[in-house]
């Protein structure tokens, strides 16, 4: 019977992209420093759940002209469950990728969550598959922040049919730090035909279609699209993890491991790749660089060209890992489609470094941790099986990432050195996972084809 | 020798031996209308195999991912397909091209420890088997960006093949994949990255002491 098809043409033109349909968050990056809210909704009345989202629109910025952002500006998106709680058809919702379907807990085991990052052990609302719609307002002051709350509420209450399940606020920390003292989100993909100017050090611009649906992507071919068109076009989705950070972990495996303050710092370097002030080791490999990590001109333009043995950035430090650049690598990869558009959201109290306890451990401080993609799903559970949880793609075994991995028992990091490497023992997880779930982020056409998908 | 329902302790719990036992009497009513010699073997290995299996029971294989089967790093994979008319010839001389050795496209995907292509059937079918580290679908997508060309000439000789960089493309394979149902791997730790890493290691460790020595 069937012979193979024709070829697919492979586009090679860079599509301009609709960015008055494309929500902002995906495209402008945080501001500097940043203060906002995630806030978690509960569709209990189909209807009430359409009107809520109709109020809603008019409120969600879109990406066009994202260079000069009115702010504050709110994001949404919306889980599987979500879509069911609106009444999307099924045929729709069959559209949707497996993933997606099963939802950020009943991917636990290919996302390696287990232990302390079990499902069982997260915080209410997550993993109770009551979560339908997620909000984020970001802005750049806590003023500003205020403003989108008080616009998010005129829309609930008095209302009902929807129910609030959680609201947290977050915000950059003194000097712009997230929850472990690190300056962070400073290496994201430039995307092609988003009129962004790519950032020395940020490689070449990847295609759309890895971040928005119904552009080609790397391979030349658009990613299969939720169905109607109207609904999937200009979408994407977005993953959201909660970490709770356990602070005087990490300050003790600091102490354990340095015996002065310039012996820590270097660790701590080591574990990311980075100084605190966001400085890359292989442009300062033996302190910190403060002007150097706070210039985005110059913070992220590097390769491994100079590093090869990992002697500057280990291969284990987090940023190698997330993005390895040009590392040799042991299996055929192609690191242009393991990329995430990255948004941490660090909340609570801001690091300290003398702070060592247990009961550190447990003060409600960590991060909110946003990707996205028009393939989150597929993207992030490869990073989590093969660069996060494992070390064999750079030749490290079973070691795991030091910042976000899952540790077991009696967990190494190596830090290559001459003439011999330094393997560091006793690492244990310092961002514990204490929820997570899958959203889809439609476009602004989309938001309204879902307050009357029958139609 | 004593057999392990003489045993007080249960060292993988009562439920664990009794499922044993169950699975046993289950295995002798099936071999109840095999040949003798079948029958004879089973019983005489009966003891033996059941007192390792409450003693110390193997792990279970574990599931590779979307597909197929896995111990420890290490997954089984077994394709059987119908190929396209002309399809077998066209392959075997591709085959042939690299002298039977795969070892280009081996070494460049560097997660595979081996593979087979088997034709049967008057050329009809092919069996595609090979042993790989971990996830099933990991590393597609690496493989549709880096060798799309490599893998289009080969199962492009399969009947229904949609192309790589084709959608449909993992449904087709996952579609045409046979888990298998016993897996044996010698050293289920070791990736290929791994074993590279320790055979320099060895040698490296060889010169040093043939230097001292």
């Amino acid at each position: 019977m069937s012979s193979v098809e024709e070829p697919i043409s492979l586009s090679t033109r860079a599509p301009a992209l609709e960015l008055h349909e494309i929500q902002a968050t995906i495209l402008r990056p945080r501001p500097a420093p940043y203060f906002g809210t995630h806030m978690l909704f509960r569709v209990d009345d189909t209807r009430a759940g359409r009107a809520f989202l109709r109020r809603l629109i008019p409120h969600v910025d879109s990406a066009a002209g994202w260079w000069s952002a009115t702010e504050p500006w709110l994001s949404v998106g919306i889980t599987y469950a979500g879509l069911e709680a609106l009444g999307v058809p099924q045929d729709s919702l069959q559209s949707f990728p497996d993933a997606f379907r099963e939802g950020m807990v009943g991917r636990a085991r290919q996302l390696g969550d287990d232990g302390v990052n079990d499902p069982k052990g997260w915080d209410k609302p997550f993993g109770t598959g009551q979560i339908h719609i997620g909000i984020s307002a970001f802005s750049s002051s806590d003023e500003q922040r205020g403003r989108a709350l008080a616009i998010v509420r005129r829309q609930f209450e008095g209302f009902s049919g929807v129910s609030v399940l959680t609201m947290q606020d977050f915000g950059a920390q003194p000097g712009d730090l997230n929850s472990l003292g690190y300056k962070d989100g400073i290496d994201q993909p430039a995307i092609e035909g988003s009129g962004v100017e790519p950032l020395p050090g940020q490689g070449r611009p990847i295609k759309a279609g890895e971040f928005i649906l119904g552009y080609p992507g790397e391979v030349g071919v658009p990613l299969p699209m939720p169905q109607p068109n109207i609904l999937g076009r200009n979408g994407t989705y977005v993953g959201l993890r909660k970490y709770q950070s356990r602070v005087g972990a990490f300050n003790r495996f600091l102490r354990a491991n340095g015996s002065t303050e310039e012996e820590r710092e270097l660790v701590a370097a080591k574990l990311v790749g980075r100084w605190r002030s966001g400085a890359p080791l292989t442009m300062a490999p033996d302190q910190d660089n403060p002007e150097l990590g706070a210039d985005p001109q110059r913070n992220n333009d590097f390769d491994y060209a100079k590093d090869p043995r990992g002697r500057q950035v280990p291969f284990g430090a987090h940023i190698r890992r997330m993005n390895p650049r040009d590392t040799k690598m042991t299996r055929l990869t192609d690191v242009n489609i393991h990329r995430l558009i990255r948004r941490g959201t660090t909340f609570g109290p801001p690091y300290e470094k003398d702070e060592l306890s247990e009961q550190d451990d447990t003060v409600a401080r960590g991060s909110y941790f946003l990707f996205i993609s028009a393939k989150a799903m597929a993207t992030f559970e490869f990073l989590q099986q093969e660069w996060v949880n494992d070390g064999n793609f750079v030749g490290l075994d079973r070691e795991r990432d030091p910042i976000i991995g899952r540790q077991e028992e009696g967990a190494i990091f190596t830090i290559p050195r001459a003439p011999v490497r330094r393997r560091i023992r006793g690492i244990e997880t310092f961002n514990v996972l204490r929820g997570g779930e899958y959203f889809f982020m439609p476009s602004i056409s989309a938001l309204n084809w879902l307050t009357n998908p029958n139609a | 020798m004593a057999t392990a329902t003489l045993k007080s302790s249960a060292p993988n719990g009562p439920k664990h031996d009794q499922a044993v036992e169950e699975k046993i009497q289950q295995i002798r009513q099936l071999y109840a209308d095999a040949p003798t010699l079948a029958r004879t073997a089973l019983e005489r290995d009966l003891d033996a195999l059941r007192s390792d299996l409450l003693d110390s029971p193997p792990p279970p294989v574990e599931s590779a991912g979307r597909i197929g089967s896995r111990l420890g790093n290490v997954s089984e994979l077994t394709i059987v397909v119908p190929l396209v008319p002309g399809g077998a010839k066209r392959l075997r001389a591709f085959l042939r091209l690299l002298n039977g050795n795969l070892k280009r496209g081996g070494d460049l995907v560097g997660t595979l420890h081996n593979m087979r292509f088997v034709f049967f059937d008057n050329d009809t079918r092919l069996l595609f088997a090979t042993t790989y580290d971990g996830e099933w679908d990991a590393y597609i997508d690496d493989f549709v960006a880096k060798i799309p060309d490599y893998l289009d000439i080969i199962d492009s000789s399969w009947e229904g093949w949609p192309g790589i960089r084709s959608p449909g493309a993992k449904d087709y394979l996952a579609k045409h994949q046979i888990t298998a149902e016993g897996w044996y791997v010698a050293y289920p730790d070791l990736t290929v990255a791994e074993i590279k890493r320790l055979s320099r290691i060895g040698k490296a460790v060889d010169e040093l002491l043939d230097k001292v020595g």
